[in-house]
């Protein structure tokens, strides 16, 4: 009964709410997007209008029909066949992504690598090594990556011993030859019956994971434990040895030979390869080792000393205790120096190696002239790739984050 | 019989290894048989690198010559910095008049001047100096930089910029004597601290306006020679690029970066595509676009210069990071505040403008000069597409005719004074990070 009363008054006393058209909320939201579509629309229409005349006026070409023109001019690093005049610009667009792609896998692999190891040191007990990591760390953050790569491109790379002096990095075989136009090294040639050797390898680690899955079970059954390392480094070394000789060896080595006035055979990178790979390395390695650092840092101390108390022994502390729980921290900036390693490979173009940018986005461009259309994909080709690996951090995240809870 | 002493025992001394010399060495680098052989191999390699860069780089290095060919007579081995110092001009100054220089080092000076009172705790009306700063000073630079005719706009900009210095300098000058700031000691002054609000306010505006003509007359017959901004260059167009770039980039950066959390959805659409495409591209591929594509977009016959192209590049790129920044420092804001402000009947411009942004911003400061750091090494790409700034300078040394083929030397001396001018900024940041996180925790 009360209930109802009250509900009376209160209809009753509402007073009486006048509708005013710009104060309220939805018509205010309405209004806005409105208005903000509006604006971002003209200035779009307004943008592409004016392209759209200016091509027209100057006679440029627009369209995707470049594709499979042919392209007049040559590459020096390439990892797909092509012959200038026969190869279309299709194909240069692949292979400078290519380029691209390889230049910062490697970079990422040696810049990971490094950055650990950097990181490490840099939390290390001795006074001396940790302050060489931190040396390490600001000096080469705190230089332009540009300035770095150039130093290495001309300060290094061209300062190397011409072909005739070339130095033997393989210890007199001429395997691996570098000299200042880059590095020659010989490539296997498989022979018969050579993808048995992969294939055993890959059988010995496939048994190698089952191994160690069972000495976990079995572990956790009856508190045995059984050396897995040993065993399955015998395995994973020894079955495919076993299997290379006896099927008789049958891989050949094509090995660079000096030739005239130059190397003949074998793989070769030139000298911007070398000096963007190694400034790239380094750059980022000093980021990563920081992301490291912080990362472990982030691990309560607490867990350090309960490790340590039941008799874990340092290295088991590290790698069973605190490394698993520092990842979450290192591994998005990690991702993010990965994301800005394939960006700032892009910088190759000035010193010459031919990545996407240089060859596609400056050479192609100059040459054929689709202005819009080259500069476009080349922005959609990073694009393409920052979304991949950020799609792959958050699965990462969500993973790492459902797990804390 | 009492167990317990009557006096004090007296204090032990700290153990040796935890106070001497001796022991700090043992304990930090010759703990044990492993930790002694890594000191003395970091040792030897320490000796290898500073011998090497000390040889190379002082006991041979050339200071003194007229071109490479006398570096060369001096010493094969060494570093040869004379055709740094013989360029050092340049690479400060680009290609800048050099009877002109003046007005670059002037601009410079009034710079320092104008935000020195940001770090003078008696000094009041920090905010006002800081907006000062970025709203007028590019005026008055730009003026002084490039110099000839003043527009209408151009001549009440300059004027605005010289009023706002000199009361800046005058506010500074009160705060440190009086501690007081600037209004109220000419209210005092002029016997006016007991008149109504609207009194005082006339009597301010008054004399705001007789200073604003008075500069205004006298910056008429004041003409400086045009320089074309083909002739800028070195640290001076790095400093200029990179300082419009984190200037025009902070408003970019808030204003997407509220457009990314607001809860209209086709703003937050539209700010969250652009942040993404920016941040997703490399910089270099920005300043192709610009280079390339800004004159396609612009109307027929209108030409942008090539250095407008790039600054408008830089603040675009800059701006889409600055954001990111803005973000997680609102996010880090936490919601009473959002609800107090609502509570006592902000609205949205109110709420952000009032309560939120100022706290977020307070706290961004550290990562906004990291951002600055970002971008001042990020400069150095404009040398790619042909503008002279100081990588463009230092690649030129070894195209000048005496120094034909010097590479390495200018590169270094880029190397060492980016080192400097980065290292100390992000020693300032990570300072300014303690500072302020300190004042949050109470």
């Amino acid at each position: 009964m009360a209930e109802k009363s009250n509900l009376e008054t209160e209809v009753r006393s509402r007073p009486k709410e006048e509708f005013n058209f710009f104060q309220d909320q939805r018509v205010r939201s309405v209004l806005y997007q409105l208005l903000t579509a509006g604006i971002v629309g003209w200035l779009a229409w307004y943008l592409i209008s004016n392209t759209a005349h200016n091509l027209e006026v100057r006679g440029m070409n627009t369209g995707f029909g470049f594709w499979n023109v042919s392209a007049g001019f040559d590459t020096d690093f390439k990892l797909v066949d092509y012959t200038p005049g026969i190869g279309t610009y299709g194909d240069i667009f692949i292979i400078g992504a290519l380029n691209t792609l390889l230049i910062s896998f490697l970079s990422i692999v040696f810049s990971t690598i490094l950055g650990f190891i950097v990181g490490v040191l840099r939390l290390s007990r001795n006074w001396l090594v940790a302050k060489v990591a931190l040396a390490y760390v600001e000096i080469f953050r705190n230089i332009p990556l540009l300035i770095q790569i150039v130093f290495w491109y001309i300060g290094v790379f061209s300062l190397l011993p011409r072909v005739k002096q070339s130095l033997d990095l393989s210890f007199g075989t001429g395997r691996v030859v570098l000299n200042n136009r880059g590095l020659y090294f010989s490539t296997p040639i498989p022979g018969d019956l050579f993808w048995l050797t992969p294939l055993a390898f890959v059988i010995a680690v496939i048994g190698a994971f089952m191994y160690r899955r069972w000495a976990h079970k079995r572990q956790d059954a009856s508190g045995v434990q059984t050396n897995t390392i040993l065993p399955s480094l015998a395995a994973i070394i020894l079955i495919p040895l076993a299997v290379y000789f006896a099927t008789g060896m049958p891989l050949n080595w094509n090995v660079p030979e000096l030739s005239g006035f130059n190397y003949v055979g074998g793989t070769s990178v030139p000298p911007a390869f070398l000096a963007l790979l190694v400034s790239l390395s380094i750059y980022h390695a000093a980021h990563i080792a920081e992301s490291v650092r912080a990362g472990i840092l982030s691990v309560n101390k607490g867990q350090n000393e309960a490790a340590l108390s039941i008799g874990l022994s340092p290295a088991r502390v590290m790698s069973m205790v605190v490394i698993p729980q520092a990842m979450p921290a290192i591994v998005p900036p990690l991702i993010s120096n990965w994301m800005n390693t394939v960006k700032n490979s892009s910088l190759a173009i000035a010193i010459g190696y031919s990545d996407i940018v240089a060859l596609f986005m400056q050479t192609a461009l100059n040459q054929a002239g689709y202005a819009v259309e080259m500069v476009g994909m080349t922005m959609a080709f990073y694009m393409f790739i920052s979304l991949t690996i950020s799609f792959f951090l958050n699965i990462y995240n969500k993973r790492v984050q459902l797990v804390e809870r | 019989m009492a167990i317990v002493k009557a006096e004090k025992t007296p204090d032990r001394p700290a153990p040796v290894l935890e106070s001497s010399v001796l022991g700090w060495l043992y304990k930090n680098l010759f703990s044990s048989v492993f930790n002694t052989l890594l000191t003395f191999f970091t040792l030897y390699i320490i000796y290898l690198t500073i011998s090497g860069v000390y040889v190379w780089g002082v006991k041979d290095a050339t200071f003194v010559a007229d071109n490479r060919r006398e570096c060369y007579d001096n010493s094969l081995t060494g570093a040869c910095w004379a055709g740094v110092i013989d360029w050092l001009d340049n690479i400060f100054y680009g290609r800048y008049p050099r009877e002109e220089i003046w007005r670059i080092d002037l601009g410079g000076v009034l710079l320092a001047l104008w935000m020195a009172p940001l770090w003078m705790g008696r000094v009041k009306g920090k905010v006002l100096v800081g907006t000062s700063v970025v709203v007028f000073y590019p005026f008055l630079a730009g003026y002084l930089f490039s110099g000839g005719d003043k527009g209408l706009f151009m001549q009440i900009m300059v004027t605005s910029a010289i009023v706002a210095f000199v009361v800046n300098m005058a506010n500074m000058l009160v705060g440190l004597a009086k501690n007081t700031s600037l209004p109220n000691f000419v209210i005092q002054l002029t016997g006016q601290s007991k008149a109504p609000d609207k009194t005082q306010r006339n009597v301010l505006l008054l004399l705001l306006a007789i200073v604003f003509a008075a500069v205004f007359v006298w910056q008429m017959n004041w003409t400086v020679e045009s320089i074309s901004w083909t002739k800028w260059g070195g640290l001076f167009l790095t400093l200029v690029i990179s300082g419009i770039g984190i200037a025009s980039a902070l408003p970019g950066g808030i204003i997407l970066a509220l457009g990314r959390r607001s809860k209209l959805p086709i703003v937050r659409v539209l700010s969250t595509g652009f942040i993404e495409v920016f941040r997703s591209v490399p910089l270099i591929t920005v300043l192709f676009m610009a280079t390339t594509m800004f004159p396609l977009f612009m109307p027929e016959g209108f030409v942008l210069n090539k250095l407008v192209q790039v600054i408008i590049a830089v603040i675009l790129f800059n701006a889409c990071y600055m954001a990111e920044t803005v973000r997680a420092g609102l996010q880090a804001i936490p919601k009473g505040q959002f609800e107090g402000a609502h509570t006592i009947g902000l609205g949205y411009w109110g709420t952000m403008g009032l309560i939120i942004m100022p706290q977020a911003l307070k706290h961004m400061i550290p990562n906004i000069v990291g951002s600055f750091i970002g971008l001042l090494k990020d400069t150095t790409l404009v040398s790619i597409i042909g503008l002279f700034d100081v990588l463009g300078m230092l690649r030129s040394i070894s195209k000048d005719i005496p120094w034909l083929g010097l590479h390495k030397e200018p590169l270094v001396f880029g190397a060492i004074l980016f080192f400097i001018l980065c290292f100390l900024m992000s020693k300032y940041s990570r300072h300014l990070e303690v500072k302020l996180s300190a004042g949050r925790k109470h």
